[in-house]
């Protein structure tokens, strides 16, 4: 058994320059001067690389560089239009984290939602369910609908879900810049443990030192293309070599 | 703490997996309606209700009614709820990716379950609303015959239809969004084109064998068949089969040519 768990081979994604302009029917049907064919650019092209099973890597480059468009490639919410992704193990992706959660339901029904749409079973999440509630500290709001929790608490429920799914991949993206001090500190800690745990940790930041905690190796993006593909220390003096940012 | 040793999520086979979270979001839909409001079932029945309500009172009260069967309030009831369905199902269709845009980011399910949640949850709405035809069959004392084994024949056609349909509409709504006020349109000719009103048999003679063509007619005929025999036609039904399958198939071709790009929109 091979443990590769993740392997892109020449992926390319593009998107069009102006995604908000929509085209609308009458367009189409608009003389083709009057059709404003907006421009395409790669977001990323011609990345390639491939993850052993246990690895904890970090993603750096600039804003717009692709960095989450990586991610999002890696967890399978858009699709490559060249090139092949490859993700053998469930994936557990702290991204959007809020996104499955519904405003009129309780907690408690989210959470058996949002752990349920991402496949866990009811007695799995019934097994996991005080766990889930301990960490995120909001026992007295289990039957408070949550659109009444305040923004901290739903950041923090939806963490406690998604990094209860027990997957063997998870995907981290700037979601910890949220929460307060303490808390934070809490989900390093819980991603610690998962790492310990022999997870795959995919981690996206602008914070050196996180990036330094937690991972081994570090991938470099700019422009859409993988500039640097080695340990994280090499990758983020390149960085900050290119982009005149001292060292902390 | 975090043992791998248990099922994991990713263990369990696609297709139980999809069926778990078809089910989730099917719930989620029927949940949320009936808690926030204590009139929920009420609400789902109310407007076939209205609606049937006025065209009794339009064709049996004001002009002198020459189609359809007697009684007419049941004959309008057998297709208007079916009717229901496939209008609420398609015209939420066009806002399928745009509602819940947040959701498709950050999971990985098969998108087509966005659309199929919508057939599911509007067809049990469809269920839920039957007992309103059995209580007006009952009080008209309209005789139901043995073709009402037909009816869960009619379900299926009507389900791979509106599946067909939504997965066409839903993808290129995101491409061109005023392609959903075009949509709510077509399906108000589509009301009238369709015979929920009347009867296929009440059309002009040249009329009738394109009608056959909209699929709806052979599926409402195999639902009035239950209490009105004489509606169902064969070769209207095999039509109506043959086209739902055919949206189907086109459905299916257009959502995983759009997939790529719808994902890439919303």
């Amino acid at each position: 058994m091979t443990d590769t768990v993740i392997s892109l081979a020449d992926v390319g994604i593009r998107f069009r320059r102006n995604r908000r302009s929509r085209r609308s029917l009458k367009d189409l049907f608009s003389g083709s001067r009057r059709r404003s064919r907006s421009g395409e650019f790669w977001a990323l092209r011609k990345v390639s690389f491939t993850v052993q099973r246990g690895e904890a890597i970090g993603v750096v480059g600039r804003n717009g560089q692709g960095k989450s468009t990586l991610l999002k490639l890696v967890t399978g919410v858009v699709l490559p239009d060249e090139g092949t992704v490859d993700v053998i193990e469930g994936v557990a992706p702290l991204i959007e984290i809020t996104g499955g959660f519904v405003d009129d339901l309780t907690v408690r029904d989210n959470v058996y939602l949002t752990a349920g749409l991402h496949g866990m079973t009811r007695k799995q999440v019934d097994a996991r369910f005080d766990d889930i509630i301990d960490f995120a500290e909001i026992a007295d709001f289990i039957d408070t609908p949550y659109k009444h929790l305040s923004s901290g608490m739903k950041v923090r429920i939806a963490f406690a879900v998604i990094s209860r799914l027990e997957e063997p991949i998870i995907l981290v993206d700037e979601v910890l810049a949220v929460g307060d001090k303490a808390f934070r500190e809490k989900c390093y800690r819980r991603i610690e443990e998962l790492l310990a745990g022999g997870r795959t940790l995919f981690f996206v930041s602008h914070n050196e030192r996180d990036l330094r905690r937690f991972c081994a190796r570090g991938l470099y993006l700019d422009k859409g293309a993988l500039v640097l593909d080695g340990p994280i220390n090499d990758v983020l003096d390149r960085y900050n070599a290119q982009y005149g940012i001292k060292p902390a | 703490m975090s043992s791998n040793a248990e099922v994991r999520p990713g263990q369990r086979t696609p297709f139980s997996r999809y069926r778990h979270s078809l089910w989730l979001l099917t719930q989620r839909d029927l949940r949320v309606r009936y808690s926030t409001s204590l009139l929920g079932y009420f609400w789902s029945i109310l407007d076939p209700l209205v609606m049937a309500g006025i065209y009794w009172f339009v064709f049996t009260q004001v002009f002198q009614r020459t189609v359809g069967n007697e009684p007419y309030i049941v004959f309008l009831l057998a297709a208007l709820l079916p009717w229901m369905w496939f209008n609420g199902a398609i015209s939420d269709c066009t806002r399928a990716f745009l509602r819940e845009a947040k959701l498709i980011r950050s999971t990985r399910i098969p998108r087509t379950i966005w659309v199929n949640r919508l057939v599911l949850s509007k067809g049990i709405e469809f269920l839920a609303a039957i007992p309103v035809l059995i209580i007006f069959a009952i009080i008209y004392r309209a005789q139901i015959n043995a073709d009402a084994i037909f009816f869960p024949l009619a379900i299926l056609i009507q389900a791979v239809l509106t599946a067909g349909v939504g997965l066409i509409v839903a993808p290129l709504v995101v491409f061109f969004r005023d392609l959903e006020r075009a949509v709510k349109l077509i399906l108000r000719f589509l009301f009238y084109a369709s015979p929920i009103i009347y009867g296929t048999s009440d059309l002009p003679e040249n009329l009738q064998f394109w009608a056959a063509f909209n699929p709806l007619s052979g599926i409402f005929s195999l639902y009035r068949a239950a209490f009105f025999p004489d509606e169902l036609d064969w070769f209207v039904v095999g039509v109506s089969a043959v086209m739902s399958l055919l949206f189907l198939g086109i459905g299916l071709l257009v959502f995983s040519r759009t997939e790529r790009a719808v994902l890439k929109e919303i």
